[in-house]
């Protein structure tokens, strides 16, 4: 057979579904390098990967990935701070007998060490969420910023099952007693808040608004500079706009 | 502690060496492997075994047999989304076929997860724009024609085991079939041409 025959027949291949003799015939021009066939087989098999996103999401156990790493014979790096914490604390009380400082003292410092880890934790659990965000097939991605002379720049990321995700640079630290306000803006909507936050002081900031979203009803994802208290409707002009829809 | 997350965001944005990472054994090169397709490999294995405990142990199996067989991988040219997704797939139908008391058929499955065959492909394949694109075209479909692609997809049937699932005439399911195909070709050959 030519390959003009078998042209249609690449997917079926791929897929599993071809019957003889096309199967044998495509093997046999992939086993002598036909450019044509290999090229389509490529492009079928393109296809056949990306079907696997027909597959309704789901997410698996926080457990799977350690389980995983273990089986190679690693930890996961950097998501086991508890136990280091924990170790920590322990050691504390030691070392707070053994040089005689009092037990008041020694109670302060576990209470300081479990203050710590649980600060870590939520910090970790917060990154956790943003990489869930950013690792959804179906997360939506909208740049922000671009092009503009001294702007703030970045990125906002949003996840119908999970919430919004905003990654901003050259966002100076708010003014004493100010913050920076999120805002879902519906189509055709008022302003919707979305959760305060503050920049680092090198102008870099990450924001999580975590929950259920409706993407498609959705317009805009804006940034205000508010008291620090929040507001319930925006109360300067936005410093951060990211359309998901454009105007109509 | 906003700057530690933002760090470690945005390594995990970017691309790199993965493969060769893999290759040298760099057992935090698997875990940014499971960080990016974890995820996928999952709900596509859960949607063929339908249960989430088996569907966890074959995406274990799956990540330990990209992990085993990435020397066979080309670093350079590969791409290891698809490769895992074909590993993926395979290890559950297979499972299906075994507990289902069905035989493989002729086709090989062997064949479809050789990492050699993931080569030269686009470097973006695995997406969200994909899986938009993906869902869009599968809702597309008339419901048969959606049917006899999951029916290949997610249980690794032929076609005369499609026929015979069903009750349709063996030539009716193939024009589903070619049909089905000819519309996701049109509609995604777009977004995934080489």
């Amino acid at each position: 057979m030519n390959c003009d025959e078998l042209r249609d027949e690449y997917e079926l291949y791929t897929l599993g579904l071809a019957d003889e003799p096309e199967r044998a015939e495509i093997r046999a021009h992939l086993g002598r390098q036909c450019a044509v066939c290999t090229a389509g087989v490529r492009q079928a098999r393109q296809i056949t990967a990306v079907l696997g996103y027909a597959a309704p999401e789901a997410s698996p156990s926080p457990q799977l990935r350690k389980r995983i790493l273990a089986s190679v014979g690693a930890e996961p790096r950097g998501f086991q701070w508890a136990p280091v914490w924990a170790v920590a604390a322990v050691l504390a009380v030691f070392a707070a007998v053994y040089f005689g400082v009092s037990e008041r003292r020694a109670v302060e410092e576990v209470a300081h060490l479990r203050a710590e880890a649980a600060s870590q934790g939520a910090e970790l659990a917060r990154l956790n969420e943003a990489l869930a965000i950013l690792n959804g097939p179906e997360t939506l991605e909208v740049s922000f910023g671009e092009g503009k002379p001294q702007p703030p720049r970045g990125r906002v990321f949003v996840n119908s099952a999970r919430g919004v995700l905003l990654l901003a640079s050259n966002l100076s630290p708010a003014p004493s007693g100010k913050a920076y306000e999120m805002w879902v803006i519906p189509k055709g909507g008022k302003p919707v808040p979305a959760g305060l936050f503050q920049s680092a002081p090198d102008g870099t900031a990450l924001h999580i608004q975590p929950g259920a979203i409706d993407v498609s009803a959705t317009g805009a994802v804006a940034v205000t500079l508010e008291n620090e208290a929040g507001a319930p409707q925006p109360t300067s002009q936005p410093l951060i706009v990211a359309a998901l829809a454009k105007p109509a | 502690m906003m700057l530690l997350p933002l760090v470690l965001v945005l390594d995990a944005l970017g691309g790199g060496d993965l493969a060769l990472r893999l290759q040298r054994r760099d057992p935090q090169a698997l875990a940014e492997l499971y960080d990016r397709y974890g995820r996928l490999a999952f709900s596509l294995i859960l949607r063929v075994v339908r249960d989430a405990a088996t569907a966890e142990d074959l995406v274990q199996e799956t990540f330990l047999r990209v992990w085993n067989r990435a020397q066979g991988f080309d670093a350079e040219r590969g791409a290891l989304g698809p490769w895992l997704l074909a590993v993926a797939r395979n290890r559950a139908i297979d499972y299906l076929r075994a507990t289902g008391g069905r035989e493989r058929h002729a086709f090989d499955l062997e064949q479809t997860d050789h990492p050699a065959l993931y080569t030269d492909m686009e470097r973006d394949l695995l997406t969200s724009d994909s899986a938009r694109r993906v869902k869009a075209a599968m809702a597309k479909l008339p419901s048969q024609q959606r049917e006899v692609i999951e029916l290949a997809y997610f249980e690794g049937l032929s076609q005369s085991e499609m026929a015979e699932r069903m009750g349709q005439p063996i030539g009716t399911v193939k024009t589903w079939v070619r049909a089905a195909l000819k519309r996701l070709r049109d509609d995604l050959g777009v977004a995934v041409a080489a």
